[in-house]
């Protein structure tokens, strides 16, 4: 197997970016096609591809179009452009190089769902990829591929950017919906799911940009076609972002099933400055952290990731060598659920802060032996015990890293400092950038 | 006392009506207001934000505290937005902070004596390919040496 | 109407049936079942953020919350599985992990959510070593509510109050994750007349209440229910005392009436009960003085006396809608049969009647009177059309008034008093201390008699929309002064029987205890009224 150039097929070019040039190379096609169609042909398509969304979670895409209720209540397709799992980068470059992609994939999903009305939910952060999809938004419109009565077609629909404000719950879909209606970004309870009560408490879809990108390769391929890459149960191609140690890092296109393998030693170039491989944090920073040797026997595949005990997750691979230290590590990415937490449900709340204080007193040396366990306690009270998943995300990391690399915590609560650095915890102080 | 501008203020009113409901201007009311009021968000912004939307003041408070790139209290002229998150981690993001605040003799978090630039660790700005990395007003730079981004650093007036 | 449909299920092993369309959380209270729960709050939306009220639903694995899941047809559900117990008391633990351990100096001590729980699920040493997050404490959020944020569980009860109910939406969740603190925005405190009920439904210590506030332990106060008299609308109340007098009152769940809920006036209307400011002994002025004090029942005879003989338009009673059915009747009854005369005036708090069909669309009504519509029904009971308007004082020879409770509601008090000091015998019964009267110059003969408020008798008062509530006394604060029927029964030359309450009579048909994890399971600390002596 190798890397694939499907989705990222015409990136390479600068014209692809404008109008003119993603027309150039096969461009709304699509658009006009599937806008002859049923519109339940389209979701029959999309359900027969397999194809699993691309933001982390995995649902089957066309099983959660399939949830909207069967009536003309308004409904609503928003794109999740929230890109903030510490790892991933590959929505911002397919953003930022190819706009129009995701515009068509999106207008094509809203045709198939009977949607008047769209938004792309962009990260605050992300300027570039605000300003590339606004232009687009802008060309379409121009174009008659958006507005009143697309192409002739009598199908209107309208799109619009939506910048958030710098919070990574807001990659949690109803967090999300919460933040597009101008409130704080914390997750909504479900029940009502928001294919039944979402933004505005109107029937809303929501899925990831790859996800929406790759409906329109599906119309053109067919469910067969797509299939041409990734497994049974993991179907089509996806992008990969390798980060972290590696001698090359960046969005990698592979077919799903993937060794994990290759990906770092092949197309990463293996391991920076001559060091070896200790972990790999495969699916973005919630993922639970894999060996060298685990990671060495997997592919890139939602079910051989969970066998594994891991997770695909946003296709976010991050590579750790064997001169960083994993107490160090946690406590980057504790500090990061601790500083995220939207605040909303109580173990998560205190659970990350309790978890966070924790490990920075292990790495501040004044750790106490029965901290170790009490970590693993804490963490696995958190899961599954509030309204949204940032909870298990943050408590996923915990448990993998104290469980596998229990040696170097063990090591410096006994002896004050580093297992792998030999150097005691030198940084800044805990609460100069625990304050937001 | 702050005060729109005529400009922000029909910006604001022209959000208003771009969403489907008045609630979702709030983000971008914040933006705009933020923009105007030397990159920061005071409590006479939001009353200000309070009286042009004609929403509650603790409402607006509430989503300016949430998100981050809100700044509540004064920056320096350039916002110097280090990522501290894993993989910029692994590349050295939090010695390349403390170089940057050492040459400005300064603190994370605090202004430089001049007021030109304020320092900060941020988590992870989806740009971990390209790390270590940091964001200076909309604009990211990336895989940064110390002294490239010093270089950058000094380069802004 | 319509009969709801009934569901069947399981909780704890027993088999019920509750209406289609309740949470677990709603079923398990309808029927007695102890679940723990922060932020649910039945007069306010579902939040589900506490995640203490975890459920073990039959074939799913992971525990629920009780608050957002429907009951389905055959759900079997329990609270008391190992996995449910240990995920109450880690929910607890995190809940406490930041909260201060002040109960010895906080107010909430005795009805706080957090000891109650811990009671009941925790008791065991803190595993948590890391220093305690800081926050604000002693916030002044506005003129009747104190913050510690430190106490705050961020269970948002008070929040979706000024959102939902009062709709005045001052305060706010700022920040996020454990740096997430409530409060309002500067300039913007949190004035509403609704506030103190975010008080009543926080449920540990973080919001007080400033009139409340350290001058009472919970546990030195018994409560009993009432009916609020602060306006026409009846709120239900539990009025909180001691044998120093009453300390606070706070509303009681009456879905037909109030809700939940009552407004900040209400729980002020507690204070012309205590002695301070109280007429305690009956006065006599004549000859152009202020006699010695004298006992109620004897001013009262005394009262009767001077009455003697007196007949039709000698006479005049003026009464108001602060009395209970009961007394308002038998005073109107004893002139009529007695003293054989209908001129009976209705003294309302002002001259204008327009407020009186005023509404704040919440529960405040315009018409400060509890009783005004009692009145109403005891006049035309009796055939009584008569205006204030049309009484001279002057004019007739016994003027009798049973004066208003609550003075500061009748804007004109002083300048009616004015007019009843003219008359050549004035006959004032009254509960409050009415130092203008005393103060006054133009009286000729005249007797004040001590009442009883509303909190120390039983009664009926019948509200602005014509419900009926009948309440039973609460406490007594001046024991010799006279209910209106006792006075009635006096100034008819009767002696008076004490009457003794049929307990069968008692308070109104109100719901089924409301939901406050707080009061419902605490223990009336009685000792302190029976405990011996060493």
């Amino acid at each position: 197997m190798s890397e694939v150039k499907y989705l990222t097929e015409f990136y390479h070019l600068p014209e692809f970016k404008g109008l003119e040039g993603y027309k150039k190379n096969g461009g709304y096609v699509q658009l006009a096609k599937a806008l002859k169609m049923q519109p339940q042909a389209i979701i029959d398509e999309v359900k027969a591809s397999g194809l699993r969304g691309r933001g982390g979670a995995g649902f089957p895409t066309g099983m959660k179009w399939g949830f909207l209720p069967k009536n003309d209540e308004p409904r609503y397709l928003l794109c999740n452009a929230d890109e903030g799992e510490p790892g991933t980068f590959k929505d911002r470059m397919m953003m930022e190089k190819a706009p129009h992609q995701l515009v068509e994939g999106m207008i094509i999903s809203a045709f198939a769902i009977s949607c008047k009305k769209s938004y792309i939910y962009v990260r605050g952060e992300y300027d570039d990829s605000i300003n590339a999809l606004e232009v687009a938004i802008q060309e379409a419109y121009k174009a008659g591929l958006l507005g009143k009565n697309i192409l002739g077609s009598g199908f209107d629909h309208d799109m619009d950017v939506y910048r958030g404000a710098g919070a990574y719950i807001c990659g949690e879909e109803t967090g999300m919906i919460s933040s597009l209606e101008g409130l704080k970004g914390q997750p909504k309870l479900k029940p009502p799911f928001p294919a039944v009560q979402g933004y505005l408490k109107k029937p809303t879809i929501v899925n990831n940009v790859e996800t929406l990108a790759a409906v329109k390769y599906i119309l053109r391929d067919g469910a067969a076609g797509y299939r041409k890459y990734g497994t049974e149960k993991s179907a089509g191609s996806k992008l990969f972002s390798l980060s972290g140690n590696v001698a090359k890092p960046g969005n990698y296109e592979v077919p799903l099933g993937y060794p994990l393998k290759d990906m770092i030693n092949v197309l990463g170039g293996g391991i920076k400055n001559g060091k070896k491989l200790k972990a790999v944090i495969p699916g973005g920073s919630s993922a639970p952290v894999l060996t060298a040797e685990e990671a060495l026997k997997a592919t890139l595949d939602y079910e051989n990731l969970a066998a594994a005990g891991t997770m695909l997750g946003s296709g976010a691979i991050i590579v750790i060598d064997d001169s960083k230290c994993m107490v160090e590590c946690l406590a980057n990415l504790t500090h990061f659920y601790h500083h995220e937490s939207c605040g909303q449900c109580t173990p998560c709340r205190e659970g990350t802060g309790w978890a966070d204080k924790i490990v920075h007193s292990i790495l501040s040396g004044k750790g106490r032996l029965q901290d170790i366990e009490l970590l693993v306690k804490v963490a696995d009270n958190m899961k599954g015990r509030t309204i949204c998943a940032l909870s298990d995300a943050a408590a996923l990391p915990i448990i993998s890293f104290v469980t596998k690399f229990r040696d170097e915590f063990e090591y410096f609560v006994r002896e004050g400092k580093s297992k792998v650095k030999g150097t005691a915890y030198k940084g800044h102080a805990y609460a100069a950038t625990a304050s937001h | 006392m702050f005060q729109l501008s005529p400009q922000g203020k029909e910006k604001v009113l022209a959000e208003l009506k771009r969403y489907e409901s008045r609630q979702s201007a709030v983000l971008p009311a914040l933006y705009i207001a933020q923009a105007e009021n030397k990159g920061y968000i005071s409590p006479e912004v939001i009353k200000e934000l309070s009286r042009v939307m004609e929403l509650p003041e603790a409402n607006i408070n509430e989503v300016c505290t949430f998100y981050t790139m809100y700044n509540k209290e004064p920056v320096g002229s350039h916002h110097v937005q280090v990522c501290r998150t894993l993989s910029c981690m692994l590349n050295g993001a939090k010695e390349l902070s403390e170089h940057i605040c050492s040459q400005l003799g300064t603190h994370l978090g605090q202004k430089t004596k001049d007021g030109k630039f304020t320092v900060t660790e941020v988590e992870c700005l989806g740009s971990c390919g390209t790390a270590p990395m940091m964001q200076i007003a909309d604009k990211y730079y990336e895989n940064l040496t110390h002294e490239s981004a010093m270089n950058i650093i000094r380069s802004l007036k | 109407m319509q009969q709801q449909p009934l569901i069947n299920c399981t909780i704890n092993g027993v088999a019920l049936q509750v209406k289609a369309g309740s949470t677990i959380i709603e079923a398990m209270y309808e029927n007695q079942q102890k679940i723990a729960h922060y932020c649910w709050h039945p007069g306010l939306s579902i939040a589900g953020v506490c995640r203490l009220c975890m459920v073990q639903i039959e074939g799913n694995p992971r525990l629920q919350i009780a608050c957002n899941t429907v009951v389905t047809e055959g759900m079997k559900v329990n609270n008391t599985s190992d996995q449910v117990v240990e995920a109450a008391k880690w929910g607890l633990d995190f809940h406490l992990i930041n909260h201060p351990l002040d109960c010895p100096i906080c107010d909430q001590a005795g009805e706080c959510g957090l000891q109650e729980q811990y009671m009941e699920f925790g008791k065991y040493n803190s595993e948590m070593s890391e220093k305690k997050q800081k926050k604000h404490k002693v916030v002044d959020l506005g003129p009747t509510v104190v913050l510690d944020s430190e106490r705050c569980i961020l269970c948002s009860r008070c929040v979706r109050f000024t959102d939902e109910v009062s709709k005045t939406h001052e305060l706010g969740i700022f920040n996020r994750g454990d740096h997430a603190e409530i409060g309002t925005h500067a300039g913007k405190p949190l004035d509403n007349k609704y506030s103190l009920n975010t008080v009543d439904i926080c449920p540990v210590g973080a919001l007080t209440s400033k009139d409340f506030r350290f001058r009472q332990r919970v546990w030195f106060l018994k409560d009993a229910e009432t009916v609020c008299n602060g306006c026409s609308t009846g709120c239900n109340v539990k009025v909180y005392f001691n044998k120093e007098g009453v300390f606070r009152v706070k509303p009681k769940r009456n879905d037909a009436i109030n809700g939940h809920w009552m407004c900040d006036e209400g729980r002020d209307v507690y204070k012309f009960v205590n002695k301070e400011h109280r007429q305690i002994k009956g006065q006599k002025f004549a000859n152009g003085q202020w006699t010695s004090e004298l006992h109620a029942g004897a001013a009262a005879k005394d009262a009767a006396i001077s009455l003697k003989g007196a007949s039709g338009n000698d006479v005049a009673l003026v009464v108001t809608g602060q009395h209970t059915v009961e007394e308002l009747d038998a005073i109107v009854s004893t002139f009529i049969n007695t003293y054989k005369t209908k001129n009976i005036y209705h003294w309302w708090q002002s001259d204008s009647e327009a407020n009186e069909k005023a509404f704040d669309g919440i529960l405040l009504r315009g018409d400060k009177n509890p009783n005004t519509n009692g009145l109403k029904q005891v006049f035309a009971k009796h055939g009584i059309a008569t205006k204030l308007s049309s009484l001279d004082p002057a004019k007739v020879k016994h003027l009798v008034v049973v004066g208003p409770e609550n003075i500061p509601v009748y804007p004109e008090f002083n300048a009616i008093l004015e007019k009843f000091a003219l008359a050549p015998n004035l006959i004032y019964m009254t509960s409050a201390k009415v130092d203008s009267l005393v103060a006054n110059k133009s009286l000729k003969s005249a007797t004040i008699i001590p009442l009883k408020t509303y909190i120390e008798k039983s009664g009926t008062f019948i509200n602005h929309a014509g419900v009926s509530q009948t309440f039973k006394k609460v406490t007594t604060v001046v024991s010799e002064a006279l209910t209106v029927v006792e006075a009635a029964a006096l100034l008819s030359g009767e002696e008076i029987k004490i009457e003794t309450l049929n307990p069968k009579n008692l308070f109104v048909a109100a719901n089924k205890p409301a939901d406050q994890v707080t009061l419902d399971f605490r223990k009336k600390n009685e000792f302190i009224f029976q405990r011996g002596k060493l």
